[in-house]
């Protein structure tokens, strides 16, 4: 990542200036460029770690360890036996134009079927024997369900918490937060989600206190409504902002202190500008770059979903599908998994920088 | 001032959203969905009945439903709900027919005076829940799709024992084997394929690989029909109202998937699961508190210690079979039971404990720390050096066990070091990751390369089975036999004559007298030593009402189970 920054020697002013659309739509394109080989190079890797996630075939997600006659029979017909860098050439540009010996006479007498992922196809899963593409887009709203609104709550909550501390530094209130805070920051997720699940579900339920559910999506008596989607979500929601809430407030807190002894707060001040103006107009404003690059890095992430919260609160999210194939060696969705955030990290590595632009006019891409 | 005010009205706002959305502290009775949000104690009399609704919890999602593509116990405990075997086991692992009029035998005609031809006659009302006769083609469809190349099957066993497949009429299925069979009646015909479904697809596609009905059987032969499959979340089947033995009466049956064993635990205790499985026994006594019953049910797992017995490579001590009647002896595996395992469970005597393939006489060994001592005497390891551990010809008695990083395998390893060192033999601990640890000797497993002198696990095969090709002379792993699954590496003459014997005894009857001499030997001659019987445990909620649950075949007669609301 190469960016430019074109520091001007004017004091930052409140005005925003748009960056000229020429030298950032080039540097959009020469970063869309860039990225070609750097996936290749990722996908390569990672295809070579895959090798030695384990045997798919070993147990099949079994008690018992599969037959080898039925191991040697699987690994023909599904091309595993095949040297890495075959497999890696069809996983990329499929095998439609070649044939496959499925029957082990030694003989190809079958026509490949995989166009690769260079033609949109990912493959087949190897645990769920279905198009790669479609055991994703199974999982990926969920996901973005309750991460997206996790990163909602945590963005508001850590600006609140955030501007408040800063305004009202070293008060009763600051120390409160702060310190309950760190405690959700230094405790691990797990604890979190199940001492809240037997806080709220089963305790609330015994002591004949209104209660949350405890797993799943909704209540299969009720059926998939969007009321019980948003109450299943309040413990895995509340989980997942707690421990998050500590790193961003303080993002927003320090930066906001920073801000607003900035010469130009005092001027605003000295004008007369009403409060709220010169916190959330110009202040905010300028104490954000931090937080834009924290959720920039972090947007993509979200795709992957939130391994142990979604595996406590039975959430049928990304996270949950990425462990459970990893553990069954089923390359193709791991792949498929690991490239669709390998391209976010991209994408919204791009999309910070043109925010932060926006926000700030003294950087340009030239 | 202002600003603190509307913090302090932004708090209680969320929390009073919070306490709106939260269910009513009310009995699991909940209204169906047209039904008003606040419930009412006395329901109007024109109010449908609430549909009985039963949710089940697996910790493990199925991978498929197919159940030729699968592998997963998950998937295939499924098979009772949706789909139908040609006969299921009961509680007690009698084979129950469902597809058949009754079990072939030699008496009844069903198998031929060879043992290499069995016959099924089907019964007259079976069909499928589209309405479809179920008939001998399906049988001989799901044959052919299970040995077609085209198909990634996960398994073709058993079928690929089999010759051929007949279908002389729509109602008799004559199968011809290879050579007698003895595992057919626990192996055969675990589900089946509707072949007016999947022929088309077969015939379109060249494979049924990719079939939609593998994931979404809509067309099925079990008391319920599958509905829908959400990833990852939950799987639905709803009652079959064509089921030839009775409606069920829950109308339909939601099975959640809860990866995290504490998350099912909470599930259970707070009424959002009904059913449950893979409880770990610490959590027995705090489920039965909260009204959950729990329930035993063997499936033919049995945790226990292999000697590797290697000609060449084994430990001198372990050869004598007096060293391993002392270790027998001196471990108190009784204790182990009460104190690691609550006293939920018992050591086993032999291998097949909890299946009538072992002799009933037998009785574990007892503790009997004092005979141990002169058995170790007798075959002649003293204590020479007074190092406290005894020896033989400059051999020290210090033996390697190995098992995998399960907490409690730790647990008793620990406690097996102390006891055996009352005695004078010293236990080295080491513990592998599963994947290693059950590696084939191919793959330098450590139990079937022999780097352990005792090594510690459980498992079964096809039970309610007990073929097993595990003590085999000819299943010893090697470099010219990579595969090989006798990793304790025991050659016993009159052991390898019976085993090969029983694998071709086609009536059950003098197959038992065969394994009744087998479980004998192994049990005298401590070839296996058990230490806990195993149970899958089950936690079966209070709404839940007529469940029985067998090892082979849990689900076998959910046509009758019902729900108290």
């Amino acid at each position: 990542m190469t960016v430019t920054l074109k520091v001007t020697v004017t004091s930052p002013n409140v005005t925003v200036t748009s960056p000229t659309p020429p030298p950032m739509l080039r540097y959009i394109i020469r970063r869309l460029l860039q990225a070609i080989p750097l996936l290749f190079i990722i996908s390569v890797i990672l295809f070579l770690l895959m090798q030695n996630m384990g045997d798919p075939l070993a147990t099949l997600g079994g008690r018992q360890v599969t037959r080898s006659e039925d191991r040697q029979r699987l690994a023909r017909q599904l091309g595993l036996d095949k040297p890495i860098y075959i497999q890696y050439l069809y996983w990329l540009i499929g095998n439609d134009w070649t044939k496959m010996d499925l029957d082990g006479d030694g003989i190809p007498e079958t026509p490949g079927r995989r166009k690769g992922v260079l033609r949109g196809d990912f493959g087949i899963s190897l645990v769920s024997k279905r198009p790669v593409v479609e055991v994703i887009w199974d999982r990926l709203p969920n996901t973005l369900l309750l991460m997206g609104t996790t990163e909602l709550v945590i963005i508001i909550g850590a600006l609140v918490i955030g501007m408040y501390s800063a305004l009202r530094q070293y008060s009763v209130l600051d120390h409160l937060i702060t310190a309950i805070s760190f405690i959700g920051y230094s405790m691990p997720i797990f604890f979190i989600a199940l001492l809240s699940m037997y806080i709220f579900s089963v305790n609330f339920k015994r002591w004949g206190l209104p209660y949350l559910p405890t797993v799943g999506m909704f209540d299969p008596q009720v059926g998939k409504t969007p009321g019980q989607v948003a109450l299943h979500m309040v413990l895995p929601v509340f989980s997942l902002s707690f421990i998050y809430f500590a790193a961003y407030s303080r993002y927003v807190r320090s930066a906001m202190l920073e801000v607003l002894s900035q010469d130009y707060i005092r001027t605003a001040r000295a004008k007369g500008l009403p409060r709220p103006t010169i916190i959330f107009i110009h202040a905010l404003k300028n104490a954000s770059l931090p937080l834009v690059t924290v959720v920039g890095l972090d947007l993509p992430f979200l795709l992957a979903g939130a391994i142990v919260t979604e595996r406590i609160f039975a959430w049928p999210g990304m996270g949950r599908l990425f462990i459970d194939h990893v553990s069954r060696g089923d390359t193709p969705v791991v792949m498929g998994i690991l490239m669709m955030i390998a391209v976010a990290v991209v994408v919204f590595q791009i999309l910070t920088d043109i925010v932060y632009a926006w926000l700030d006019p003294r950087i340009r891409y030239d | 001032m202002k600003g603190r005010t509307l913090y302090a009205l932004l708090i209680i706002g969320v929390v009073l959203a919070l306490l709106a959305s939260c269910r009513p502290a009310a009995t699991p009775t909940t209204p169906p969905p047209a039904a008003p949000a606040t419930p009412t104690t006395v329901p109007p009399p024109t109010q449908p009945p609430v549909r009985k609704v039963a949710t089940f919890i697996f910790t493990q999602e199925p991978d498929v439903l197919n159940p030729l593509y699968t592998n997963m116990w998950f998937s295939s405990i499924t098979q009772q709900i949706w789909n139908c075997w040609a006969w299921d086991f009961d509680d007690q692992n009698t084979p129950r027919p469902v597809l058949v009029k009754e079990m072939p035998s030699v008496e009844n005609g069903g198998i031929s005076a060879d043992g290499r031809v069995i016959t099924l006659k089907l019964r007259d009302d079976i069909v499928w829940s589209d309405g479809t006769p179920i008939t001998s083609e399906d049988f001989v469809f799901t044959y052919e799709m299970t040995m077609s190349p085209k198909n990634t099957v996960a398994s073709t066993f058993p079928y690929d024992k089999l010759e051929k497949v007949e279908a002389p009429d729509p109602r008799t299925v004559v199968m011809t084997f290879k050579e007698p069979f003895a595992a057919w009646q626990a192996t055969l015909w675990h589900g089946l394929l509707p072949a007016h479904v999947l022929r088309p697809v077969f015939e379109k596609e060249g494979t049924i690989d990719n079939a939609e009905w593998n994931r979404a059987p809509t067309v099925g032969c079990g008391p319920f029909v599958f509905k829908e499959w959400e990833s990852g979340s939950f799987i639905r089947f709803v009652a079959n109202e064509k089921y030839w033995l009775g409606r069920p009466k829950i109308d339909e049956i939601f099975i959640r998937i809860v990866p995290d064993d504490a998350s099912q635990v909470a599930a259970l205790k707070a009424g959002d699961g009904d059913l449950g499985t893979f409880i770990a026994y610490s959590d027995i006594p705090t489920l039965e508190q909260a009204g959950v019953q729990m329930v035993k049910v063997f499936s033919g797992y049995n945790e226990g210690w292999y000697f590797y017995l290697h000609p060449e490579k084994g430990h001198p001590a372990l050869k004598d079979v007096r060293v391993r009647q002392a270790i027998a002896l001196a471990l108190d595996r009784f204790s182990i039971c009460k104190d690691l395992l609550l006293g939920l469970t018992k050591p086993p005597a032999t291998y097949w404990a909890n299946t009538p393939w072992q002799d009933p006489t037998l009785e574990p060994w007892p503790y009997d720390p004092e005979r141990a001592k002169q058995l170790l005497d007798e075959a002649g390891w003293k204590d020479t050096n007074g190092d406290g551990v005894r020896d033989k010809d400059g051999v020290e008695l210090v033996l390697v066990h190995g098992t995998t990083t399960r907490e409690i395998r730790r647990d008793v390893q620990a406690v097996a070091q102390q006891q055996l060192a009352q005695v004078g033999i010293k236990l080295e601990l080491v513990n592998a990751e599963p994947d290693i640890f059950f590696g084939s000797y191919g793959e330098g497993g450590p139990c079937a390369t022999g780097q352990y002198d005792i090594f510690q696990y459980s498992t079964t095969v096809n039970y309610p089975d007990p073929e097993t090709a595990d003590w085999l002379c000819k299943e010893i792993p090697s470099d010219e036999n990579p595969a090989g699954t006798n990793w304790q590496a025991v050659c016993d003459e009159e052991l390898d004559r019976l085993f090969k014997l029983q694998a071709t005894q086609v009536d059950p009857a003098e197959r038992q007298k065969t394994f009744h001499q087998i479980s004998r030997i192994v049990f005298e001659k401590v070839y296996w030593l058990g230490l806990w019987e195993d149970p899958d445990i089950w936690a079966v909620g209070p709404r839940l009402k007529n469940v029985r649950l067998s090892g082979a075949s849990p689900f076998f007669n959910i046509v009758e189970w019902d729900l108290s609301q």
